[in-house]
């Protein structure tokens, strides 16, 4: 019981980010300007946090600066992708590359550390006890003990939901993508549409990084993404547009995470462990392409003529 | 149009003598347009990240290329430490002409590696050429198999193989981790290292202390048989189409699907000869973090040289430039040598977005004119 309530635990909270960037990365998905860079902007997004953290010495400073930081760069990114037409699976994964880059840069420059920032002043955010339901078990473990982000994810999941039956705003968002004729033509501005899907993506991948550094371990580490993005864009190409679908397979993957953790190492060696959760994404992508009569979701890669 | 107005001034005979003059002129600039544009993004972008740091740029920078090329000895080793990379980005070049994005090259090297490792060890010593051969075969065969693998998962079930690929290098590595780390360790050694290969695995050195080996001449032969492949042969041709078109190609009788897995099948045995120099050329051993950050690299230069053969082997060779002088920027100065990376992710944002980027800005005249003349 108590290794089954750990195991949860761990799992809602490594569930955190990956739900996080897949949520971001929707929208995009929407556009049909899929942004194959979560794992540059999530890595942002973390060092965002552990720097705005030390500056300013309060976890809530940190996200909010680090958000407005996110919106900042979507709207760069999408004006980049939409108004001087970059190929937006080559600014991708150039901003994966540069992120990896920058932040050693940054962190040699202005703590002239390499390798990890783990100072005292890096506040880490606060986890929330829920009173009542924190010694139940299995729904202690689910419902209490997180990170104010945490919460949050499940709101935007909840909002998502909401959004996608009943306003117009997402059909906008799914008309830049399909049809943008017929938005244009209904009164609708395409572009603008695909730059706030730009400016949502980074705003929460801003979030899912903060996480990362200050909600779940309070330090910084080089290229301490590790992947997570890549994984969260197998479960947003998988979901084909639908938010369920796409909650759930963030959880599995949150899931396959925490028994890499909890998993004795004589069981199983730890690389084979930290393999499942891209092993299970690599597989439902095959899943994906077997089951379904389109394929799935193509991205869209430049063609390489003249 | 404000330079065809003088011409029509002329008498008939004089312009047909000039104009092709003018036209030839005209093709070179548009040709050295984007090359200025991009060194002169990265000029700016270093000039930039140095003085941030506080220090002069200018002297710096010469510092740094006096480190990279300053005399043989260091040309020598800038150029060493590029062979891999050249085969690597070859390799990936290869694919995206076929319209297959092979994002997965750091997981092939990987694997190359991790086999030509475990051939030079295990597999006894023999004659020099011989053992090596072996070697460089193996992980060309090991590297082709993934990529193939995942190229045929594209061309038959129709698996995204940008994905597929980006999930393949997690996998691999950290299996490669595994065995590195578990069952095939060396005992001796406490990191996560296989055992040493043997002698008759390793390139000789040409420059002593440079680590510059004959795998030169291997590297050479790759480049040529890989420009002709991509350029000049049959299959290169098909392959091209396909990227191109699928749709176009099929139509006209070529093999999509034999030309998708064929391209990613040889852009994988590129990748994985490119991790089997990073053994039998200069670490004589696999250990954990071999081969870091290489697969990216190539994946970033083959998409700044558009995929062609002759631009990629350039812009492999300007970028090892760059990097050893970030390194040699790095021991006299503060600024670390993840600058090189830096300068590279802008140079090719500056070069997708120049045609965006000189719209905009011959709109943003034309206004202007337009308001002047009202």
């Amino acid at each position: 019981m108590e290794l089954l309530n750990s195991f949860l635990g761990s799992g809602v909270r490594l569930t955190t980010p990956i739900l996080l960037a897949a949520l971001a990365c929707l929208p995009t998905q929407w556009t049909k300007d899929l942004n194959v860079g979560l794992e540059g902007a999530m890595l942002f997004g973390a060092f965002g946090g552990v720097v705005f953290g030390l500056a300013f010495g309060s976890g809530f400073a940190a996200v909010t600066l680090t958000i407005a930081a996110g919106i900042l760069s979507g709207l760069v990114f999408g004006w980049m992708i939409t108004r001087l037409n970059v190929n937006v699976f080559i600014a991708g994964i150039v901003l994966n590359i540069f992120a990896g880059a920058a932040t050693v840069y940054l962190l040699r420059s202005l703590f002239g550390v390499k390798g990890t920032l783990s100072a005292p002043g890096i506040p880490s955010l606060p986890t929330y006890r829920i009173p009542f339901i924190d010694g139940v078990p299995i729904l202690g473990p689910i419902l209490s003990g997180h990170t104010v982000l945490t919460y949050l994810s499940w709101v935007i999941v909840a909002v998502a939901l909401f959004a996608v039956k009943n306003t117009v705003l997402v059909r906008h968002l799914k008309a830049a993508g399909e049809h943008p004729a017929a938005l244009a033509a209904a009164g609708g501005n395409v572009q603008r549409m695909r730059i706030l899907a730009q400016v949502w993506c980074f705003a929460l991948c801003a979030i899912a990084g903060a996480q990362l550094s200050i909600g779940q371990l309070t330090l910084f580490t080089e290229g301490m993404t590790n992947g997570l993005g890549f994984v969260a864009l197998a479960a947003v190409i998988f979901c084909r547009g639908r938010v369920l679908l796409l909650t759930m397979m963030s959880v599995v993957f949150g899931l396959a995470s925490a028994v890499a953790i909890q998993v004795n190492d004589e069981v199983i060696p730890p690389q084979i462990a930290q393999m499942l959760p891209y092993l299970i994404a690599f597989i439902g992508l095959v899943v994906l392409a077997r089951t379904s009569k389109d394929g799935g979701v193509r991205i869209a890669t430049p063609t390489m003529e003249s | 149009m404000s330079l065809k107005t003088p011409f029509k001034t002329l008498p008939q005979s004089q312009e047909g003598v000039k104009s092709p003059a003018n036209s030839s002129v005209r093709a070179l600039a548009r040709r050295a347009v984007p090359g200025l544009f991009t060194l002169a993004v990265g000029l700016v972008l270093a000039v930039i990240l140095i003085e941030a740091q506080g220090y002069q740029a200018l002297p710096t920078i010469m510092a740094g290329l006096d480190y990279a090329v300053g005399d043989a000895t260091s040309i020598a080793r800038t150029l060493a430490w590029g062979l891999p990379l050249i085969v690597a980005t070859l390799g990936v070049s290869l694919a995206y002409r076929s319209g297959m994005f092979n994002i997965g090259a750091e997981g092939q090297i990987y694997a190359g590696a991790m086999a030509a490792a475990l051939t030079g060890a295990y597999i006894g010593p023999m004659f020099t050429g011989l053992h090596l051969f072996l070697c460089l075969a193996v992980s060309a065969v090991v590297g082709g198999a993934v990529a193939a693998g995942l190229g045929w998962l594209r061309a038959v079930w129709n698996v995204d193989e940008v994905l597929s690929t980006l999930l393949s290098n997690y996998i691999i590595m950290l299996f490669c981790a595994y065995l590195a780390t578990a069952p095939l360790r060396d005992p001796a050694r406490q990191s996560g290292t296989t055992r040493a290969v043997h002698d008759t695995a390793m390139f000789t050195e040409l420059i002593p202390s440079t680590q510059l080996t004959s795998a030169l001449f291997v590297v050479i032969v790759l480049c040529g048989a890989t420009w002709w492949l991509s350029e000049r042969s049959v299959t290169g041709y098909r392959w091209r189409m396909t990227g191109e078109s699928p749709a176009f190609a099929a139509a006209s009788g070529i093999n999509v699907r034999r030309s998708r897995i064929g391209s990613m099948a040889v852009s994988g045995a590129l990748c994985g000869i490119a991790g089997a120099l990073l053994v039998t050329a200069s670490q004589g051993r696999f250990w954990t973090e071999i081969g870091t950050g290489i697969g990216w690299d190539a994946v970033l230069l083959a998409m700044i040289a558009r995929a062609r053969p002759v631009s990629a082997i350039i812009w492999v060779l300007v970028y090892s430039v760059m990097r050893s002088a970030a390194r040699g920027i790095e021991q006299v100065s503060t600024v670390p040598s993840e600058m090189s990376l830096i300068l590279i992710s802008g140079i090719i944002i500056a070069a997708t977005a120049r045609a965006g980027l000189f719209t905009r800005l011959a709109e943003l005249k034309n206004r202007y004119i337009r308001s002047e003349g009202k």
